[in-house]
């Protein structure tokens, strides 16, 4: 089987087990670039592993995934990282943020581990900052900030390498309605604003309702669900 | 709606009145829920229980050893006065039936001492040797187990060859000072000729009644109690580390009651249940340690001290203050450490910015110890002991010191760190946030390093007063054998000269010459050897075969007039008796017409000028033969395998109760080399303790950030980056720790020093040495590390479900 025309990230087939539970059982997904698409489904259904997979933090047993024409799950663990590195970004439930540096320092991270220097990495993490409303929190830590900042410092963070793909695991899982729905605003519009694909893991109906298209994940399978308009 | 429809009302159950407790039992309640806490929480749950047991259970298994370790050593002196035969006190004893006369044929056989005699009881009535059943018979003789296992072993052929007696039987435990001591009786005959020699005596019972304890040597004593001191002040330290192992979680799970209720008072209580808990567990893991150890010590030897496992056995009263002193320090350090974070309903707080450490409490307690030591200043070793109250109080405030300075430094030091690569930000940021956390890791190292120092410096410093030239050259020959009386030197040499590795043999007798029979007024020594031999005692004009010189003027001859008593045509007695004692040999003996006048030389036979009068063979008549004592020095060709155990089986070949001796420059007091001993043993303990101790409290730490590492590597973190932030946590506040330590020491050992009136002097090698010992342990300590943080890096910790 050949990726759909303009595909960005692809994958069929993927197989992935924990000991003796299977997390994916042929899993399938395909997204284009500047497209924010949902994986839904209950908790245990393998959505994360999906995300894991896609985003080469796991390998799968089986399938293949293959992105920008290269196929991911054939590459070393270095090469993956490199990936990471430079044209993906994540952003996690609890924002996981390194608490002992300072927001500034948190979001100009990825710069620094791609070599660039901490005046232009910092430089650049503020402007993200602006951009997502922080740049206030700038010389404050993690644990001095409330977790709806937190969140939106972590977005910041996986944005600030301008990624392809951005990997987003329930990112609004620990914050109230509110400030839930300011992240996914802010969220959606920077990823769109670059064009980068967005890989939304949620359980959550009016967190999916920001993307384009949903695939609903159940008991290792992926389904691909025509959106009502 | 009635009842009778079967229908009920709709009610929600009640919860239960608040129950009415006593203040005592509701604490008791508190510490009870928070013992069920700490084993509870599933693998994680006691995972944590355990490490923290494991980290109390070795200190206390440390701290019962110590106070243990007295007793050991009392017991193994009793066994040793218990046994002792030959006790120089020159009391002449006639031979009866209780009468035994015993040999002292001990040997070495490579690195070990072998503790041997050669036993000939007179009568029925002989004493028998503790932990021995029967006199065994000439050709038979009864062994220590281990070198009954040496001897039956292949690294054991060569000593069989020396002792090849049969083995009737073992020395019971009664007999011998420790499990791997190497000690053997064999059954003698013909020994009490011999008697008076030093090394055969003949008692009629073992054990020394007269036994007078050596009196106490202040400095030795200082010595002992700073051992002490240094060496216990870590493994406190130690403890106190221990019981805060998993304190961020149980921060975490205390918030969680905090939700449902619980007051910060009870909170408190609960966490010190849970240290209780801990403390007690690491009290019976501890036990469980210590009795293991004690199992084991039974078949270790460390630097060629055993002890049997009996005798570890603590002080009743010292083992119950472990027992009371550990769980409360687990408390009170548990309450001290939640000074500092607040327990709120919705998670923990520990302020952002705690304010910032204050340096002049810490700088009182060095302070205090140096003023409580400054009174002893000077007091050298002739002003009584030390006041041992003073002495550990002032030490242990000096290192209690370091542990209330570092953090301070730290703090300082590391809010000055300026920027660099990722792996340095991460590190000094977490520095920057938790110095306290880096400083109590390093607390032990820098406190043992410190102490270590200290004593180095002491011991350096005192050695000279322990150590004495023995004036041997080793250059010049490397064994000395002597020969029993009467046993012709000749042939002994020439069988030594045969042995594999020997390069050459000087060979000379000697005897004792006095102006009379009975109770000589004047002697002087008489010395019977080849030319080439009488040339290393003195300078000789001329020497032939049959020559017979006097020397005189030597310095050991000091209050003799050689000249007058070797006047030609004299008589004098060789092997002359004294009163109260046996009858000697007592052979006249004429000096010759054409004596010879010799000069004093330092002697290289000796290490002392000899003097006296030497004699050429062809010049001895056979009748001084009797009264002449063989001496042989070797030297050998070091490189031969086992040459020194050659030599003494040749030399046990020629004569069982030959005396083979290895020289050596200089000699050491025995006591200053058992503190020694000790305090390398204990360092060794103390520093694989807190190896242990950071090995566990860095893979908690890793733990505890397992998901964020995970998540740093999702993004493309490398584990490169991450394992070298890892590095620069530990190295930076190590090196300040051992900086601190090193000036810490050395104020220490200069004070130490000068209240022992030694120069002052650094020993700058042992100071590296042991500030190098203390790096080592921290970088062996990130090294094992390293595979749990590639391991809890790994991508599937991010998995939740």
């Amino acid at each position: 089987m050949t990726p759909p025309a303009g595909s960005l990230l692809w994958a069929e087939q993927l197989r992935k087990a924990y000991g003796p539970t299977l997390a994916l059982d042929g899993a399938e997904f395909s997204i284009h670039p500047g497209e924010v698409v949902a994986v839904m489904g209950p908790s245990g259904s393998g959505k994360s592993t999906l995300l894991h997979c896609l985003a080469g933090i796991v390998t799968p047993d089986a399938g293949t995934i293959m992105y920008g024409g290269r196929e991911l799950s054939a590459m070393s663990d270095a090469e993956r990282s490199a990936l990471r590195r430079s044209e993906f970004g994540f952003v996690f439930q609890f924002g996981q943020l390194v608490p002992e540096l300072t927001c500034v320092e948190n979001v100009a991270l990825p710069l620094r581990l791609n070599g660039s220097s901490r005046k232009e990495a910092e430089r650049a993490a503020l402007t993200w900052m602006e951009r997502l409303e922080v740049d206030e929190l700038r010389k404050k830590r993690p644990g001095e900030v409330s977790g709806g900042q937190g969140q939106r410092v972590a977005v910041a963070r996986s944005l600030v390498t301008n990624p392809r793909v951005l990997f987003a695991d329930e990112p609004t899982g620990a914050l109230d309605s509110l400030n839930g729905e300011r992240v996914m605003e802010l969220l959606t519009d920077a990823a769109r604003s670059t064009d980068a694909a967005v890989v939304l893991v949620t359980h959550e109906a009016r967190v999916a309702a920001y993307s384009d298209r949903e695939i609903v994940v159940r008991d290792g399978r992926s389904r691909d669900m025509e959106r009502a308009v | 709606m009635s009842l009778s429809t079967g229908e009920r009302p709709r009610t929600w159950p009640t919860a239960p009145a608040p129950g009415r407790r006593s203040r005592i039992r509701r604490v008791a309640a508190d510490l009870a829920m928070g013992v069920r806490f700490a084993f509870t929480g599933g693998r994680e749950g006691w995972t944590r229980a355990v490490l923290t047991a494991v980290g109390v259970g070795l200190g206390v298994a440390l701290l019962l050893l110590t106070t243990a370790l007295p007793h050991a050593l009392g017991v193994r002196q009793e066994k040793e006065a218990a046994r002792t035969d030959i006790t120089f006190t020159g009391r002449w004893l006639p031979k009866a039936d209780d009468t035994l006369v015993v040999a002292n044929v001990g040997s070495d056989f490579r690195d070990d001492s072998i503790r041997g005699r050669a036993l000939e009881p007179e009568g029925p009535r002989a004493p028998l040797p503790p932990g021995v059943e029967r006199f065994p018979a000439k050709g038979e003789m009864v062994v220590s187990p281990a070198l009954q296992e040496l001897l039956e072993s292949d690294s054991g052929a060569l000593l069989r060859e020396r002792l090849p007696d049969r083995i009737v039987g073992t020395i019971g435990e009664s007999g011998l000072i420790g499990p791997a001591e190497l000690a053997f009786y064999q059954g003698a005959e013909g020994l009490a000729p011999h008697i008076d020699s030093g090394r055969i005596v003949r008692i009629d019972g073992y054990g020394d009644p007269n036994a007078t304890s050596e009196r106490s040597d202040p400095v030795l004593l200082l010595l002992i109690l700073v051992v002490f001191v240094v060496l216990l002040m870590p493994v406190v330290v130690f403890i106190a580390a221990a019981v805060r192992f998993g304190g961020e979680r149980r921060d975490r799970r205390l918030a969680a009651l905090r939700l449902v209720g619980s007051d910060s008072g009870m909170t408190r209580r609960i966490a010190a249940g849970e240290a209780l808990a801990g403390a007690m567990l690491g009290l019976v893991f501890g036990a469980g340690f210590f009795l293991a150890g004690r199992r084991l010590a039974g078949t270790a030897e460390v630097f060629h001290i055993s002890v049997f496992p009996s005798y570890l056995s603590p002080s009743p009263l010292l083992a119950l203050l472990v027992a009371v002193a550990v769980p409360t320090a687990a408390v009170l350090v548990t309450l001290l450490a939640l000074r500092g974070v607040v327990i709120e309903p919705l998670g923990v707080v520990r302020a952002g910015r705690p304010p910032r450490r204050r340096l002049w409490w810490r700088l009182l307690l060095p302070l205090a110890g140096l003023a409580m030591l400054y009174p002893m200043i000077g007091d050298g070793r002739d002003n009584g002991d030390f006041n041992q109250y003073l002495v550990a109080g002032g030490v242990v405030l000096l290192l209690v010191g370091v542990t209330a300075l570092l953090p301070w430094i730290v703090e300082t030091a590391v809010a000055r760190l300026g920027a660099g690569g990722v792996a340095w930000q991460l590190a000094v940021r977490r520095l920057q946030m938790s110095s306290g956390t880096a400083a109590r890791t390093v607390n032990g190292i820098a406190v043992a390093v410190a102490g270590a120092i200290a004593l180095q410096m002491l011991f350096t410093g005192v050695e000279d007063d322990y150590t004495r030239s023995t004036g041997q050259d080793v250059a010049w020959a490397q064994v000395e054998v002597t020969l029993p009386n009467a046993v012709p030197v000749a042939p002994a040499a020439e069988k030594l000269r045969n042995t594999k590795g020997v390069n050459e043999v000087y060979d000379y007798s000697e005897g004792h010459l006095g102006d009379r029979a009975r109770d000589p007024q004047a002697g002087t020594t008489v010395t019977v050897g080849g030319c080439s031999v009488l040339r290393e005692i003195a300078d000789l004009p001329s020497c032939a075969d049959g020559d017979v010189f006097a020397v005189h003027g030597a310095e050991r001859d000091t209050g003799v007039d050689v000249a007058k008593l070797a006047a030609p045509g004299r008589t004098l007695y060789l092997d002359p008796s004294y009163e109260g004692g046996p009858k000697s040999l007592e052979i006249p003996w004429t000096v010759p017409q054409d004596v010879k006048t010799a000069n004093p030389r330092h002697a290289l036979l000796a290490g002392t000028d000899r003097g006296g009068i030497l004699i050429t063979p062809k010049a001895v008549p056979d009748t001084l033969t009797p009264a002449l004592q063989g001496h042989a020095y070797l030297r050998l060709d070091e490189s031969v395998p086992d040459v020194h155990d050659r030599v003494r089986n040749t030399a046990a070949a020629v004569d069982p109760l030959a005396n083979t001796v290895t020289w050596a420059q200089t000699e050491r007091t025995g006591r200053f080399d058992a503190i020694r001993t000790a305090l390398l043993v204990g360092a060794a303990c103390v520093l694989a303790l807190i190896g242990a101790s950071l090995l566990v409290s860095q893979l908690e730490q890793l733990r505890e950030r397992k998901k964020l590492l995970s998540a740093l590597v999702a993004f493309g973190t490398r584990r490169r980056t991450l394992s070298l932030s890892l590095l620069w946590q530990t190295t930076i506040p190590i090196t300040l720790g051992l900086l601190l330590a090193t000036a810490v020491g050395l104020t220490l050992g200069t004070v130490l020093l000068k209240m022992t009136a030694t120069t002052v002097r650094v020993d700058w090698s042992s100071v590296l040495a042991m500030t190098g010992i203390g790096a080592a342990v921290v970088l062996t300590v990130t090294l094992l590390g390293l595979p749990s943080l590639l391991r809890l890096t790994r991508p599937e910790g991010l998995r939740t479900e």
